[in-house]
């Protein structure tokens, strides 16, 4: 697993690859807190994550609960298929802000 | 004035050092010594004599104590000092000291003074007079009490890379009160094996806190395992089985009869409720136990499964816990109707399995999980869905079921598809038996559970 963070235009862009479990999340968890600290929109690019457990959408739903509580947007994109199956069959796809792509989220903040 | 022997030192201290034939007395240096051999001789002796203590002691306290004031009787010095690195790395503290000043817990930054330099630079210390030492700082203490230091030695404390401390010996008594290159071998020596013994103290408290830890963890799990339901006779109508793959578990079930007769509306209802926490470990076990607790309170008082489920996701936001969440189902049973009224939050699809084996329909949530925001449902709460069974069953699971190892699917994932085949193979037996039939088909011997699996049965009516 590995979280690469990159500036976008207004925003952070963290970008999530591979198993997402209960090893790395605290390092997910770290790194999407640590991205929203600046206060820029972070959109979390989750195109490469083969696999996500729990533990990782934890950190994902902590991120979400620390940027609603500053004001701050936070958009998933490009949410893999095994990704999305977990978030739909759970519902979360109505917790969170998913754009198909990092482009239509940067749209979306742009407007 | 004949010098002090070990035997008179381990006498005045009230110690006694287990000393073999070949054990030579420790001496004071200085006229007494009068060739290099007999120094050599001696300092063998201190080090085998004093490494044997090291090993052999579970006091580490003890050992330090009084390892110092052997080794600065021996080297025919004032005082002496113990310091270790702090967890953080980030200062030295006094962990023992010999000498008529108390400097125990004191603290130096790492890299300050002379003994922070020593650990600092991984490199033993010889200072002729510490007063013109730029990094020395014990004015304070001579300004305090009156305790002059003049000349030290420090060797650090370390294991490869790894820094522990070091070993401070102040101002040598006699001759030109310096101390020399045999004192420093000796002392490099011996905090070698110091060293070897400090490590082996925190490995073995290392060991000691771990067994604390794991009894505590033990008793943690008796506690939640006593918070399930008992198991119940094959005629009653609802069921469950919890599986950890842990000591303690992140899934929870419950069952509670509010009766079949009384005044109270909701009374003939069995209520039933499954969760399963976001992650595993101990911070899920308390999580589950708060979640079931509120269950168990409120499924008393509310009518509605998705009024109930509502005010616990009121409940776990009110104090957020890292993003942690719950997926949870909450229903009864109509005891004399045979109907079922459920609520899903984010859960895993139960099933409905009719009596003649046609086709499973599956209830997907349409809420999301609890503990994410207060805001997520309105005041009607989550979605509720009315089930009649009749003579069918419903099948409610966590995910540790369907993404369980099975030998049976040849070491596969079971699946969703998997758990309708399994749940169909048990059909035929009694309700208790299908569940624990339903458990033993995902437990592959010798290899532990990939995550808590929890089943909950309702049958709409109790044949079977």
């Amino acid at each position: 697993m590995t979280v690469d963070i990159a500036a976008r235009g207004p925003a952070t862009v963290a970008a999530l690859s591979g198993e997402v479990d209960l090893e790395c999340s605290p390092a997910v968890r770290r790194a999407l807190l640590d991205a929203l600290r600046d206060g820029r929109p972070v959109i979390v690019d989750l195109s490469l994550v083969s696999y996500i457990d729990s533990s990782g959408i934890a950190s994902l739903v902590e991120a979400y609960q620390a940027a609603r509580k500053q004001g701050t947007a936070l958009m998933l994109a490009a949410v893999s298929p095994a990704a999305l199956r977990v978030m739909q069959l759970a519902r979360l796809d109505r917790v969170f802000n998913i754009r198909p792509t990092v482009d239509d989220a940067l749209a979306v903040l742009a407007q | 004035m004949p010098p002090p022997t070990m035997d008179d030192t381990a006498a005045a201290t009230g110690h006694h050092a287990d000393m073999s034939q070949s054990d030579r007395p420790d001496t004071l240096p200085g006229d007494l010594v009068t060739s290099d051999r007999e120094v050599f001789a001696n300092h063998m002796a201190l080090i085998a004599s004093m490494t044997r203590e090291f090993s052999s002691s579970r006091d580490s306290q003890a050992v330090s104590r009084h390892g110092l004031e052997r080794i600065t009787t021996f080297l025919g010095a004032e005082a002496s000092s113990l310091f270790l690195l702090s967890d953080d790395g980030r200062d030295l503290y006094c962990a023992a000291c010999f000498g008529p000043v108390d400097v125990t817990g004191m603290r130096v930054p790492l890299g300050q003074g002379i003994v922070g330099r020593a650990v600092k630079r991984n490199k033993t210390q010889m200072v002729r007079d510490a007063r013109h030492d730029p990094d020395f700082g014990g004015q304070d203490i001579a300004e305090e009490t009156g305790f002059v230091t003049r000349s030290v030695l420090v060797a650090p404390l370390s294991l490869g890379s790894e820094r522990l401390g070091a070993i401070e010996i102040i101002n040598k008594a006699g001759g030109d009160g310096l101390f020399d290159e045999h004192d420093q071998t000796l002392l490099e020596v011996l905090a070698g094996s110091a060293a070897l013994a400090i490590d082996n103290f925190r490995l073995t408290q290392r060991l000691v806190e771990q067994e604390r830890a794991r009894h505590e963890l033990a008793l943690a799990a008796e506690i939640q395992r006593s918070l399930l339901p008992r198991p119940t006779e094959d005629a009653y109508p609802v069921h469950g089985i919890n599986a950890a793959a842990r000591l303690v578990s992140g899934d929870f079930f419950d069952i509670v009869d509010c009766g079949e007769e009384g005044g109270r509306p909701g009374t003939g209802r069995i209520w039933f409720a499954i969760g399963d926490v976001s992650g595993k470990g101990m911070n899920a076990a308390i999580l589950m136990t708060k979640t079931a607790s509120l269950f168990r309170c409120l499924c008393k008082t509310v009518d509605n499964p998705g009024r109930l489920l509502a005010s616990i996701n009121a409940e776990l936001c009110e104090t957020g816990s890292h993003g942690m969440f719950v997926t949870m189902i909450a229903g009864y049973l109509d005891r004399e109707t045979g109907n079922v009224v459920l609520a899903n939050a984010g859960h895993e699809p139960p099933l409905i399995v009719p009596a003649d084996g046609g086709a499973m329909d599956a209830v997907p949530a349409e809420a999301p999980p609890l503990g994410i925001a207060s805001d997520i449902v309105g005041p009607e709460g989550y979605p509720e869905h009315p089930l009649h069974l009749g003579d069918g069953s419903l099948y409610v699971f966590t995910d540790g079921l369907t993404e369980a190892y099975t030998a049976a699917e040849g070491d596969a994932v079971l699946g969703t598809e998997g758990a309708r085949r399994l749940i169909r193979r048990v059909a035929a037996l009694p309700a208790a038996d299908r569940l624990r039939e339903i458990l033993a088909r995902v437990t592959v011997p010798g290899r532990p559970l990939r995550d808590d699996v929890t089943v909950l049965l309702v049958q709409g009516s109790a044949a079977p």
